[in-house]
């Protein structure tokens, strides 16, 4: 595969705060990107320093193996679609997405029929005289990401361009973009701070996290084999306890020494082991690997969610059997339900749901809500 | 509740429009008078059309407000989109607050302070006069600024910051995202701004007033200057134009805004904005360049003179000035241009050239004056061989103490303070001195000066004191007789006697000969307004003079001599209706028929030993501690 991006020992602060922390990152042909990671995670910057709006402190922005360090947005073959859509109020639809083209100053039969043929792929034909601000969130949506493709760009940039949609018609646009990206063969680099959006939509996923790359990867790649705690938690539930390494394939955590598949760690190294929920079995008391109490139980429709305290340390276990709060239960886990991770400056932050979300959430997503 | 609301409603548009109402129907009135109603005539809006003077200081105050809102809406708006770009939020709140200031300040300081920085830079570059055009479209543009940026910032921040990148990004260079993208989305805020900026600059006194230089006036600083007399009533037809014209803007305004809400119709909104900057545009540079061309290769006189205090044409009259430049091109072959500016006090014209902004070359203060600028030595002596026609004055008008020695000035008018009085009031029989402002039975009735020197006047004379007393014990005798008669008065006033005098509003008043005879045209019905002078009373007169850094100081003579000359001279005195030194006049046939038998009697009373009465009983000039002294004496009559 052609590299087509990339970012090479990427440092930028603003105002004396670093935001992105020695960062190198390569982007290949034809793939979906994903930049996942909290608020203030750098990953927004990311984009901005491919799309030129800003310039990075230290090290290169290359594009098809040139340096573009200081080339302006307007010189750059990306094109982006913003958050808010950015469309121009003062233009209707057809005007909106012909502005590349006029800058271009091409033919005006030429401009209107790619318009046209842009417009129905993004399947608002009958809307070309409309004015944008009459427009629903979606429709404007597919008209900011028609205006992105009228220039056939090399690499598209997403910032999160999904967040102000309703939750149906994210899951249906999601899917409409995938098919673009198929279809188009451009590159696309998306950010969000939706794993569930980011797991369903990339080739790859970088995770990121104070300005810096936690784990690149596939999508089943970083579920399954999360490098960190940070990751193991910001993607899906898991439950991260400490362990320590007997031997490969023998971990002893929570008092119990384990089999797993891992190997390659010192003997009697410090680990952080991840269990995800939906790997727990729940046996009888007398039968499980470890016992506990249930403090509670959440019915979420599929499954029930419950927290289990076993030995201080609250797990979240989640199983389609009903349990009874304050009943005794012993839990089961086979080889392959446990991945072993090396320590990192994450131990210990996330992975016990004593204090369930709240605090959590605060912890892992430190800005709120709201975006950068 | 709401019958009562509706109440509200109506009571605040008569408070809002009623003044306008007034001013709509008497520029129609066939009269002159404020309170009386003639009869439906267009004769003001005739006179308007004809006073030239007027019509290029409504022409320059155009040019200025053009030409300012032009360049501080292009400032403005630039200054608005780099504080808008700023990223640090303290920097940002800085610079909003900063550029706030010039708009929280008062007009007053800001004027001075400009004033004072012109001609510090003035003075710094060896320039003799600092102020001129374009120094006043500085001052306009700095205080119009703020108000622009005011306008155009909070469009900016409304505005999806992703739009000019998205632009950058779809193709356009940084200057392009900004015309083809962010422009369009602030133009409401920037017109609002340019409409804003023009209304203030059309209207603005203070600022102009301090700014100013000679020969260019606007039309605020030219009304104002009308007030040595009353306001003719052709400003009330100037007025009501400026009222139309601006409520037209307004209404066009409104018109943009609602394009704004209308997406539809935003293309020919679009359209008429961007026309309506480039048709601004253009009007100031014509306009400038205008100014230029106006200015080349002629020889230019500066007078300074009150205001309404030379025959202007109006009315038919003769038109002093422009006639002196035709009388000039033809003796001489040359062209020259008089630039003609008016002050309100005599203070007022000594600030003025003290300060070194401006520079004339001829002015006419009171006698006082001319003592106090004699003696700092701010005027220069006159050539009498450029002046032969000053054997025309009159032997009372040579040597008076302001002059000792007839070298510096040549005098214009005078006038004697006497006493008007409404006969279908007053009884003849307790006329005659100044005993009638103090009569009892006439309580409520009188009407004293509103300012201190007048005041003390009237109750001097009636004691026999010195005028010019320096004895403290002098003036305390005279504080003592004015607070008798405090209960008797009407109320304290200057110009505003002219209105009740002629409604009969009140009845007994002391003012100026000349003024007496506008009274007496403009009475009501029911009034009969007569005059007579005390024995002892103050003369005033006015003469011209050449202040030094005078640019040309033959041509200022030539022009003395000229208004000396017959044809000006008479013109002159039946214009201002005040008496002149002038033997040409005075005994002319012509003039005196006009003027009426009764009318000349008044002007002219017979007085043997003029110039001895005058050197005893006009008032002079008095050191600045006793100013003062009588100042805060007069105080204390006016609050008892």
């Amino acid at each position: 595969m052609k590299k087509i991006i990339e970012l090479k020992n990427i440092s930028k602060a603003f105002d004396g705060e670093t935001v992105l922390d020695n960062i190198s990152l390569d982007i290949y042909d034809n793939e979906f990107v994903t930049l996942l990671g909290p608020s203030g995670c750098g990953k927004t910057t990311t984009l901005r320093l491919i799309g030129g709006f800003e310039y990075p402190d230290e090290g290169d922005v290359v594009f098809m193996g040139e340096r573009i360090n200081d080339t302006p947005p307007h010189k750059r073959n990306v094109n982006t679609v913003f958050q808010k859509y950015a469309l121009f109020p003062h233009l209707n639809v057809f005007e909106n997405v012909a502005f590349p083209l006029h800058e271009r100053k091409l033919p005006k039969a030429e401009i209107k029929e790619k318009v046209d043929q842009m417009l129905s792929l993004v399947m608002l034909s009958g809307f070309a005289q409309r004015s944008v601000t009459s427009l629903s969130g979606g429709q404007q949506q597919r008209v900011a990401i028609a205006r992105a493709l009228i220039n056939h760009p090399k690499v598209l940039l997403l910032d999160e361009p999904l967040g102000a949609l309703d939750l149906k018609l994210r899951k249906d646009m999601q899917q409409e973009l995938k098919k673009i990206q198929k279809s188009t063969g451009i590159t696309f680099i998306f950010v969000t701070h939706d794993q569930e959006e980011a797991m369903s939509m990339s080739d790859t996923v970088v995770v990121m996290s104070e300005g810096k790359i936690q784990q690149i990867g596939t999508p089943q790649d970083i579920y399954n084999e999360p490098v960190n705690a940070f990751v193991a938690d910001f993607i899906g539930e898991s439950n991260i306890v400490d362990g320590v390494m007997l031997e490969d394939k023998k971990v002893k955590f929570a008092g119990h020494i384990f089999d797993c598949l891992d190997t390659g760690f010192e003997k009697n190294e410090a680990v952080d082991v991840v269990i995800r929920p939906e790997d727990v079995d729940i046996v009888p008391e007398d039968k499980g690997m470890l016992c506990g109490t249930v403090t509670s139980v959440t019915f979420m429709g599929v499954h029930y969610e419950i927290i289990v305290d076993i030995k201080g340390f609250k797990w979240m276990i989640q199983t389609t059997d009903g349990v009874e709060v304050d009943a005794k239960i012993g839990i089961y886990l086979e080889p392959d339900a446990i991945h072993i991770m090396k320590k990192s400056k994450y131990s210990g932050m996330f992975g016990d749901y004593s204090s369930f979300s709240n605090e959590l959430d605060e912890l892992s997503n430190p800005g709120g809500e709201d975006e950068e | 509740m709401k019958t009562a609301s509706k109440i509200y409603t109506a009571i605040i548009f008569v408070f809002l429009f009623a003044p306008i109402a007034v001013l709509l129907v008497f520029s129609f009135n066939e009269g002159k008078s404020l309170s009386v109603f003639t009869g439906f005539s267009l004769k003001w809006y005739r006179e308007l059309l004809r006073d030239t003077d007027t019509l290029q200081a409504l022409k320059n105050t155009i040019i200025l407000a053009f030409s300012a809102t032009a360049i501080s809406t292009v400032m403005g708006t630039a200054a608005a989109v780099g504080i808008n770009r700023l990223r640090s939020r303290w920097y940002k709140a800085a610079m909003n607050t900063v550029t706030n200031i010039p708009m929280t300040n008062p007009d007053i300081i800001t004027g001075i302070s400009l004033m004072l920085m012109f001609v510090f830079v003035g003075r710094l570059f060896g320039a003799s006069t600092s102020l001129n055009f374009w120094t006043m479209l500085i001052a306009h543009v700095t205080f119009c600024l703020p108000y622009v940026i005011l306008q155009v910032l909070p469009k900016l921040q409304q505005m999806d910051k992703s739009l000019p990148e998205a632009a950058m990004d779809l193709g356009c260079t940084p200057l392009k995202a900004f015309l083809k993208v962010e422009l369009p989305e602030i133009m409401p805020g920037i017109v609002t701004g340019a409409i804003m900026a023009f209304t203030l600059s059309l209207d603005d006194f203070v600022i102009s007033y301090f700014t100013a230089g000679n020969g260019f006036t606007t039309l605020p600083i030219r009304i104002y200057g009308m007030t040595k007399k009353t306001v003719t009533p052709k400003m009330y037809a100037l007025a009501t134009i400026i009222f139309f014209v601006t409520l037209t803007l307004l209404l066009l305004n409104n018109v943009v805004d609602n394009d704004g809400v209308k997406k539809e119709k935003k293309e020919t909104g679009k359209v008429k904005r961007v026309a309506m900057i480039v048709l601004a545009v253009i009007i100031a540079l014509i306009g400038s360049v205008g100014i230029f061309a106006g200015r080349k290769e002629t020889v230019t006189l500066n007078v300074y003179n009150w205001g309404e205090y030379i025959s202007d044409g109006s009315e038919g009259t003769f038109d002093t000035i422009r006639e002196f430049e035709k009388w000039y091109e033809e003796t001489y072959g040359v062209k020259m241009v008089v630039n003609y500016d008016t002050y309100t006090s005599n203070e007022d014209m000594y600030n003025k050239i003290s300060s070194g902004a401006v520079s004339y070359d001829v002015i006419i203060p009171s006698d006082y004056m001319i003592a106090r600028m004699a003696d700092e030595g701010m005027l220069e002596e006159l050539d009498f061989d450029n002046i032969p026609n000053y054997s025309n004055i009159d032997e009372n008008f040579r040597g008076l103490y302001y002059d000792k020695d007839n070298r510096y000035s040549v005098p214009y008018a005078y006038g004697i303070i006497g006493i008007i009085y409404n006969a279908n009031v007053v009884d003849e029989t307790d006329t005659g001195g100044w005993d009638l402002m103090w009569n009892e039975k006439y309580s409520g009735d009188i009407l004293q000066f509103n300012n201190s020197r007048d005041t003390f006047g009237t109750a001097m004379y009636k004691l026999g004191l010195d005028v010019n007393s320096t004895d403290k014990e002098v003036w305390e005798t005279a504080r003592a007789e004015l607070l008798t008669q405090r209960p008797l008065c009407y109320g304290q006033v200057m110009d505003e006697i002219f209105n009740l005098m002629e409604s009969g509003e009140a009845s007994i008043g002391a003012y100026y000969a000349g003024d007496y005879f506008t009274m007496a045209d403009n009475q009501a019905g029911d009034v009969d307004l007569q005059f007579y002078y005390p024995e002892r009373t103050n003369f005033y007169i006015d003469a011209m003079c050449i202040p030094k850094g005078s640019q040309n100081k033959e041509l200022a003579e030539i022009f003395i001599n000229y208004m000396l000359s017959e044809e000006p001279a008479i013109a002159n005195a039946e214009y201002t209706y005040y008496a002149s030194p002038n033997r040409i006049v005075y005994e002319n046939e012509t003039y005196l028929e006009d003027m009426g038998e009764d009318v000349i009697e008044v002007l002219y009373p017979e007085i043997e030993n003029f110039s001895e009465l005058y050197n005893t009983y006009a008032y002079r000039n008095l050191d600045t501690d006793m100013l003062d002294y009588i100042n805060t004496l007069w105080e204390t009559v006016k609050i008892n």
